[in-house]
């Protein structure tokens, strides 16, 4: 069975939509392509997938996309911050300045 | 509740200063040690030399100068006990050897200004207390086993405060040394520093964490910015190894978060060396704010061992302070402390037929008066 | 009148925030747990995570209070956050650095069980064949005194290591008189069948602990372990008991294998353990290695029935605990502690740089060095990739900074791998390389494939529910969670 799921290019990211297929490996397989103002998925289920089995697969899916978005926000905003915790973490002066 | 300053009748003072005087029932001393020492006096005899004479009853003429007829309820002091005397017969008994929690209040400036403050700042210069303070130091009793120092913020002081504990470390090098501070003054770790260079074997920093939400630390402390000048004080002192206890006051305030705070010590602070779950003192501003803050100890008491649990799971030595047995549950018993200072503690009407009565720390002789527990009963056999 | 100020004083006085590092994950339906760098969670709805993550969460929000609290936020009214979360990141750390702790050695291969679940063992008379020599036993303690660790543990396996009882005999003498500074503490891991007075009270001597297997019940333990005389379990129980009577009660402990013949029996497994006194289970799922891939026992069950299995168990001890009777399990216990602790349990499955190598290594009997119990398994299916020396050919140098060593270690490092770089339980969990690739051919594994991994994020999920619903779990899984507890 076989399924189109289109994603707006001016809400979500490539990226955002190739980590959530990602999850999925191991219940569908997932093409993914450029399609003007959207990305389109192709979406391949396994043979003896019902119809009920396939929409609640792409449910899924469609949330997991959303939950790659946020994490996409906050990898964005707090990666300056994550290096700076882990220098100081391994840094034998620590966080606390002298004053 | 012990009666700490009076007034006495004065005859013949000739004192020109509030001094220090040891107290001493024997009459028989040495006369070249006299002159320090107050003479309690029993048998009527009053031989010359000491400093002053105290009495009881209304002797008119002992012979002698600076003699301060003192009031009855003042005849608990003993022998060993440190009395401030001024020429105008003001007493203060500022030391009791008997006492096993002796503390010097150092000053009444403070940078917070706490809700349940039980010592309401007051902006003037009280440095003379600092001074009776390292005064006091020579003429207490080096066996002493426990002196403790408050405020106010005693570390307002800055390295006049690291001078007092280099000096009690010199004077007392037994005795361990309790400090209440709010511990804001160590975010300057250099200050942290030289404290820790001081290298006192055992003085232990009480500092309040009321809240782990930083808004409500300040709130209760009526301070911006206090939480994470406190944090980072304890940090400073853990890093030069130096002891630190976490000090909660449990009140309508603090109820609501103090499993989460208890969490948050857990995670962040598990190298503290103890931690105090206190009950609420009925005196200075609690009185004022009671309507903020009083919640009977009876509600939160399922809260309070929860609390505990977790910190005793993470193997932080806790106590819990201010509680009456009655009002809390069974299981936190091997941390209940009978901890009010002798000299404040005392028992309700419905205490008297208790069969705990002698296990319970009892009450402030303030929430006595002003505010306790509405489920305060007398545990049967 | 009031000199007192409302607690809107003290709020912070912007509504902008900054976001820490966090990682999520979909607890069920409605609720998501968010991790942060310390590995500290909190639950929340999904509408409030995506309200966080687009700064629409407000202070006076219950769940914004929580989660400055618990270090996912920093705003105007504190940023004491990022100093506690980098000292509980060294604190987790320090640990790593006292590097390979465990040194198994492998006296000897022969046993005179023959379990069809076995990895590694032979049942064969052949001494020379099977048992580990002087020359290896004395080069591989050479190895393991080198390694940095101030205490390090030596652990006695096989086969049934006492049937080469003289070499372990000589490999503990020699290290008493070679350890210099080190403390060494030894176990000896043997199914008790040839425990005896002469072994025992060399162990006494010696301190030495005792771990051996327990799978449950009499019929099932007998079952899956036969032996000629079907007297398995028997020989286990004596053995217990003899040696709690010379070394004391809490010197032997026990592991057990989950068969498919365990499943359905998981609380008579747990009701053997308590009745034989032990404080605790370690439910263990099989491993896919050694004849128990080849004789298709590991096939028996999936990461479904293993849960089921492990949740029963875990549900059953909780009764018991809420009964009055201590008991705990010891898998759960692991992964509380990096939970609710900062403290890093170094359980070679769990860790991330994965441990293999640095959390254990095995000197093997014919004097090849795996790094860890499970690549020698694998090696003796034939598959060599975890060999990362031999005692009398290579020096520790060449060991320990082999590639055999070190590039398993780094490509499955769990921050970079696809789809455990997003997890919330990334630091909860483990990169397990051998695991991976004795079953997929490479050290990562495609995740949702994974059976290790479903069946963690399974564990760590139900763990947290639970703890979440009921005040009662909470606590004892604190408890649990301790270091040394």
């Amino acid at each position: 069975m076989e399924l189109q799921v289109f994603f707006d290019k001016a809400i979500y990211s490539a990226e955002a939509i190739k980590k959530a297929a990602y999850r999925f490996i191991d219940k569908f397989s997932a093409v993914i392509s450029e399609n003007g103002t959207s990305y389109s998925c192709f979406i391949k289920f396994p043979d003896k997938s019902t119809d009920a089995q396939a929409a609640r697969l792409v449910d899924e899916f469609k949330k997991e996309v959303l939950d790659q978005d946020l994490r996409e926000s906050i990898k964005r905003e707090t990666e300056g911050v994550r290096n700076l915790i882990l220098a100081h973490t391994f840094s034998k002066a620590g966080l606390i300045k002298d004053e | 509740m012990l009666k700490l300053y009076g007034r006495g009748v004065v005859e013949n003072f000739t004192l020109d200063r509030s001094r220090l005087f040891t107290l001493t029932k024997n009459s028989q001393i040495p006369i070249g040690e006299r002159q320090d020492k107050a003479l309690i006096i029993e048998n009527g005899s009053a031989p010359e030399g000491f400093g002053a004479y105290l009495t009881f009853d209304a002797t008119k003429d002992l012979g002698q100068v600076n003699h301060l007829e003192l009031p009855e309820e003042m005849n608990y002091i003993d022998e060993g006990d440190i009395a401030r005397i001024s020429p105008s017969g003001r007493i203060g008994i500022i030391f009791r050897k008997k006492s096993p929690n002796n503390t010097f209040l150092l000053t009444e400036r403070c940078n917070h200004y706490c809700l349940m403050c039980s010592q309401p700042p007051k902006d003037h210069d009280d440095s003379w207390l600092m001074e009776e303070a390292i005064e006091a130091l020579d003429l207490i009793p080096k066996d002493t086993a426990n002196i403790g120092y408050t405020g106010g913020e005693p570390t307002l002081y800055g390295d006049q405060f690291i001078e007092l504990i280099t000096k009690t470390k010199k004077a007392l090098p037994n005795t361990a040394i309790d400090v209440l501070t709010n511990g804001r003054t160590f975010k300057d770790s250099s200050f942290a520093k030289r404290y820790a260079d001081v290298n006192h074997h055992d003085c232990l920093l009480g500092i309040p964490i009321y809240s782990d939400d930083p808004a409500r630390h300040d709130y209760v402390v009526q301070a911006n910015g206090a939480f994470d000048e406190t944090m980072q004080g304890i940090l400073n002192l853990k890093r030069f190894n130096q002891k630190v206890e976490i000090r909660v006051v449990i009140h309508k305030q603090t109820i609501d978060r103090l499993v989460q705070t208890c969490e948050f010590i857990a995670r962040n602070l598990i190298f503290v060396d103890h931690v105090a779950l206190m009950g609420l003192e009925m005196m200075g501003f609690t009185r004022a704010n009671l309507d903020k803050l009083w919640i009977d100890p009876y509600e939160y008491k399922d809260t309070l061992s929860r609390a505990l649990g977790i910190l005793n799971s993470y193997g932080i030595r806790t106590s819990i302070y201010n509680h009456q047995l009655c009002v809390v549950n069974q299981d936190i018993k091997s941390n209940y402390v009978k901890s009010i200072s002798d000299w404040k503690n005392e028992y309700v009407e419905e205490c008297d037929s208790c069969v705990k009565r002698s296990e319970c720390g009892g009450f402030f002789s303030s929430s006595k008066k002003y505010r306790y527990s509405d489920h305060i009963r007398a545990f049967k056999e | 009148m009031s000199k007192f100020q409302p607690i809107e004083f003290y709020k912070n006085k912007t509504h902008s925030y900054e976001l820490l590092p966090l990682r999520f994950e979909a607890l069920d339906d409605q609720s998501y747990v968010v991790t942060n760098m310390a590995g500290e969670y909190l639950t929340l709805p999904r509408d409030k995570l995506s309200k966080l993550v687009k700064h629409q969460l407000t202070s006076s929000d219950p769940d914004y209070i929580n989660l400055r609290a618990r270090h996912f936020l920093v705003d105007d009214k504190t940023s004491i956050a990022k100093d506690l979360l980098a000292i509980k990141l060294r604190t987790k750390y320090s640990n790593l650095s006292e590097f390979t702790g465990l040194h198994i050695f492998v006296v000897s291969l022969r046993c005179e069980h023959s379990c069809p679940y076995c990895q590694v063992s032979r049942a064969s008379d052949d001494k020379v064949a099977f048992d580990m020599s002087k020359e290896v036993a004395d080069k591989s303690l050479d190895l393991a005194l080198k390694a940095p660790a101030q205490n390090i543990k030596i652990e006695f396996q096989g086969g049934e290591p006492l049937l080469n009882f003289p070499l372990i005999k000589y490999i503990v003498e020699r290290a008493e008189s070679l350890r210099g500074t080190k403390n060494i503490g030894y176990v000896i891991a043997t199914n008790l069948a040839l425990i005896n007075d002469q072994v025992l009270e060399f162990c006494k001597q010696h301190k030495i602990q005792i771990s051996t297997s327990l799978d449950g019940p009499k019929d099932l333990h007998n079952h899956n372990r036969p032996r000629k005389g079907s007297n398995s379990y028997e020989k286990a129980i004596e053995g217990i008991a003899s040696t709690r009577r010379y070394l004391g009660k809490y010197s032997v402990s026990a592991l057990m294998t989950t068969t498919k013949a365990s499943l359905g029996r998981v609380k008579e497994i747990i009701d053997e353990y308590v009745e034989r006194e032990f404080g605790g289970i370690f439910l263990r799922p099989l491993s896919p290695y050694g004849f128990a891939l080849k004789t298709k026992t590991y096939a028996a069950y999936d990461a479904e029935k293993w849960h089921e299995f492990f949740v029963e168990g875990l549900e059953y001890i909780i009764e018991l605990n809420r009964r009055g009777k201590e008991f705990r399990e010891f898998y759960a216990a692991t992964i509380l502690s990096k939970m609710l602790t900062s403290t890093e349990p170094g359980y070679v499955d769990l860790m991330s740089p994965a441990g293999i190598g640095i959390g254990a290594v095995v000197y093997n009997y014919d004097g090849k060095v795996f790094a860890s119990d499970e690549s020698r398994m694998l090696a003796e299916m034939g598959e060599n990739k975890f060999q990362i020396g031999h005692v009398l050919k290579d020096t520790y140098e060449q060991i320990f900074l082999s590639d055999a060593l070190l590039d398993p270690i780094e490509e499955s490092f769990a921050y970079s791998v696809p789809m455990c770089t997003d997890c919330a339980f990334e630091s909860y969990c483990g990169a397990d390389p051998v695991f991976h690739y004795g079953i997929y051919k490479d050290f990562v594994g495609r995740k949702p494939d994974s059976e290790f991994c479903n069946r963690n994020m399974k564990i760590f999920k139900y763990l947290i529910k639970r703890m979440e619903e009921d005040s009662f779990v909470k606590q004892l899984f604190t408890d649990w969670a301790q270091p040394n507890a």
